[in-house]
């Protein structure tokens, strides 16, 4: 494989993964949970590190993902104890442990190079030069780990679909009809916990963030039912990891940052000219009302 | 600010440092509040990275590296990432965490492009511009403690100026609107407030963490004060005794200042949150037990009166098969009422004082008046009102409680 493929596969994996649950998280008002996760797992990421002294990529996911959980549950307590809010419990949560793990990094490892551009931008730019051997073949390691998370969080929604479903959009009918709202909001929480420390781990954080929340905002604005929301959400992540990659190769900048820069180009096209929901669409059947509100 | 610096008791770079945290926390902490209670408290974390692009368009446009100019620059990307962000909410049908995260990422992923790009080609790296993601508090001159000051009061008495409008704006919108107060202009004088709160803070503690800054200390001060005059002052003062705390300890152990300080906020959080009086978790579940205790000990009353009546005063053994009550819940009831001499154990028997024996008799009527109003409380027309299960009487009124006792017996008036 060239090293263009390996970048645009992984990228293009990490909008699969994401894509599959982001449609949920915005849906649900929970889109800025992927950004509390992503900065929440550093203290992770620095604790495996000093303990362990590797940066290999199974123990930085699971000292990550334990992170991630942690976060996840400490916003759900605090939210649930009704003295803050949950906005506010998300903007309490993940800068502690946010300054938790830059005071590690700080103590313990300033010295090697654990530095914190690698966690929050991610270098995708160097996937194609982490392989794994397995006999004569060379496998990228982005591209398992992320095949893997893509396949499971498929899975995840495949088998879940209607739990997912009537849980995001009618919590109550949910209760009465046996499934637990709180228990699939939580799963879906680890869920994107893991699919993001998995991801960034590879790709960094931002590409993360952007590809859990701005295709699944642009398709909320363009479609209106969750299979179709999910399939759009997929085309723009894929889209952005193509276009990203050939953009940030013309203007020698970073990968990561172009693709969320074409996902964010999408996102305008959405708002301005989706068909029902646009800003046109809107101005448009606004007019047509004054117009027909005056003539009757 | 030289003789206010002089006034401190600390090395010069220190003392900047701790003036430096102390604005910010000020500042941030009243500031802040505004977005806490609009319920848009990440509003902060998006418009701090949104500053990063305007860090680095400055950069790019004029090749200035003083952080006058870079924060300006900071400050437009803020602003336009602000209206944009307003604009998201109000023009489609996306809800406001989504405009949030998509300027967010946008902006930053915008950031991200452009630092890139201007790191390949031009010699940014001396700029500094990446301490203004992380915060880089010991580079703090005293220049720009002065930009610090001027921001921060002019923040302040923007809010002490527009205080009822702001109030009614956060509280009730639709007063706002109706009474012409311009909510537009509120909302977005409120953002401007934050912006400058969050220029203030990114040489400090950087993009990332600036949103503790923002949240932290109106949610401590939310959990002791009920009203917004003094949530903002108490905000203010956390948000400024933190920042001076956070700067000394990391001083003291030669640890960056913005980690250092947001962790002081978040402990000072999880302290109030905690064990603030009268709501906070610890606080509640001290309630809850006594609220426990008082009902077993009500419980085992009416049990120990009842089987009074049925015939000798009761042992522990026979009052725990009677109620089917486990036998430590009874042991701990009976201690109870003896403690408050209510009961008295006579020989492995349990009686009732003469005090104990009046509160089962209240106790007993308060219940059957508790279900007389269940029973028949829709006669008394009281207009959906509903008394307290704990004091049915008092609630209602003494007429009406009678009645219900009248209309339970069965003689309709």
């Amino acid at each position: 494989m060239s090293d263009d493929l390996i970048i645009i596969l992984t990228a293009g994996l990490v909008a699969t993964a994401c894509g599959l649950l982001g449609p949920f998280l915005v849906v649900r008002r929970q889109a800025l949970m992927g950004d509390a996760v992503s900065h929440a797992v550093l203290p992770g990421i620095v604790a495996v590190f000093v303990l362990f002294g590797t940066r290999a990529p199974l123990p930085v996911i699971l000292g990550a993902a334990a992170f991630a959980i942690v976060c996840v549950l400490l916003v759900d307590a605090l939210r649930r104890s009704g003295l803050v809010r949950g906005d506010a419990a998300i903007a309490l949560v993940f800068p502690a442990l946010f300054a938790l793990g830059v005071l590690g990094i700080d103590r313990y490892a300033s010295s090697v190079h654990l530095d914190l551009d690698a966690t929050i931008y991610g270098e995708i730019a160097f996937a194609p030069f982490r392989v794994w051997e397995l006999g004569d073949m060379r496998l990228a390691r982005s591209v398992v780990l992320l095949g893997v998370i893509a396949v499971v969080n498929l899975l995840l929604i495949a088998v879940f679909w209607k739990e997912l479903r009537v849980t995001s959009f009618d919590p109550m009918f949910a209760t009465t009809a046996g499934v637990s709202p709180a228990i699939i909001a939580r799963g879906l929480l680890i869920a994107v916990a893991i699919t993001a420390v998995t991801a960034f781990e590879s790709v960094g954080a931002i590409l993360v963030v952007t590809m859990l929340i701005v295709p699944a905002a642009a398709a909320w604005l363009l479609v209106d039912r969750m299979g179709p929301m999910i399939a759009v959400s997929l085309v723009i992540g894929w889209v952005s990891a193509v276009a990203g990659h050939l953009i940030a190769i013309r203007l020698d900048a970073s990968i990561a940052g172009a693709m969320g820069l074409v996902a964010t180009g999408c996102f305008c096209v959405a708002l301005v000219f989706a068909p029902r929901h646009g800003l046109i669409a809107r101005a448009l059947l606004r007019g047509a009302n004054r117009r027909a509100a005056a003539t009757t | 600010m030289g003789w206010l610096i002089e006034l401190i008791p600390l090395p010069y770079p220190d003392a900047v440092v701790a003036l430096g945290a102390a604005l910010l926390g000020l500042t941030a902490g009243v500031v802040g509040c505004l977005a806490v209670l609009a319920q848009r408290s990440l509003v902060g974390d998006a418009l701090a990275h949104a500053a990063l692009p305007g860090i680095v368009l400055a950069f790019l446009f004029t090749g200035a590296r003083e952080p006058e100019t870079l924060l300006a620059g900071a400050a437009c990307a803020g602003l336009v990432g602000a209206v944009l962000m307003v604009g998201i909410e109000r023009g489609s049908r996306l809800p406001a965490d989504a405009a949030i995260g998509v300027v967010l990422s946008g902006f930053f992923s915008l950031g991200i492009v452009l630092l890139t790009h201007t790191a390949h080609t031009e010699g940014a790296e001396q700029a500094g511009l990446e301490r203004y993601l992380f915060g880089q508090a010991a580079g703090l001159l005293e220049r720009d403690l002065r930009v610090m000051a001027i921001l921060g009061a002019a923040s302040l008495l923007l809010v002490a100026v527009a205080f009822r409008p702001l109030k009614a704006m956060l509280f009730d919108r639709g007063f706002a609107v109706a009474s012409g107060l311009g909510a537009r202009w509120l909302e977005l004088a409120s953002t401007a407030l934050l912006v400058a709160a969050i220029v203030i803070g990114l040489r400090m503690v950087g993009a990332i963490l600036m949103v503790a800054m923002l949240v932290a200390p109106c949610a401590a001060a939310r959990q002791v004060c009920d009203r917004l005059g003094p949530l903002l002052v108490t905000a203010g003062a956390l948000g400024a005794a933190v920042g001076v705390t956070g700067a000394l300890l990391s001083a003291r152990s030669d640890t960056p200042a913005g980690p250092v300080i947001v962790l002081v906020a978040s402990a000072v959080v999880a302290v109030a949150v905690l064990a603030a009086p009268g709501r906070g978790v610890a606080w509640e579940a001290r309630r809850r037990l006594a609220d426990r205790r008082a009902e077993r000990g009500r419980s085992v009353l009416l049990d120990i009166e009842t089987a009074m009546h049925a015939g000798a005063p009761p042992t522990e053994r026979e009052l725990a098969l009677m109620s089917g009550r486990p036998a430590r819940d009874v042991r701990r009831g009976v201690g109870r009422l003896v403690r408050d001499g209510h009961a008295l154990v006579d020989d492995g028997r349990i009686r009732l004082t003469a005090e104990g024996a009046a509160m089962a008799h209240a106790a007993l009527e308060s219940r059957a008046l508790w279900s007389a109003w269940l029973d028949h409380g829709a006669l008394l027309g009281l207009d959906g009102r509903e008394p307290d299960p704990r004091d049915v009487r008092g609630s209602l009124g003494d007429a009406a409680a009678d009645r219900l006792v009248h209309l339970s017996q069965g003689d309709h008036p």
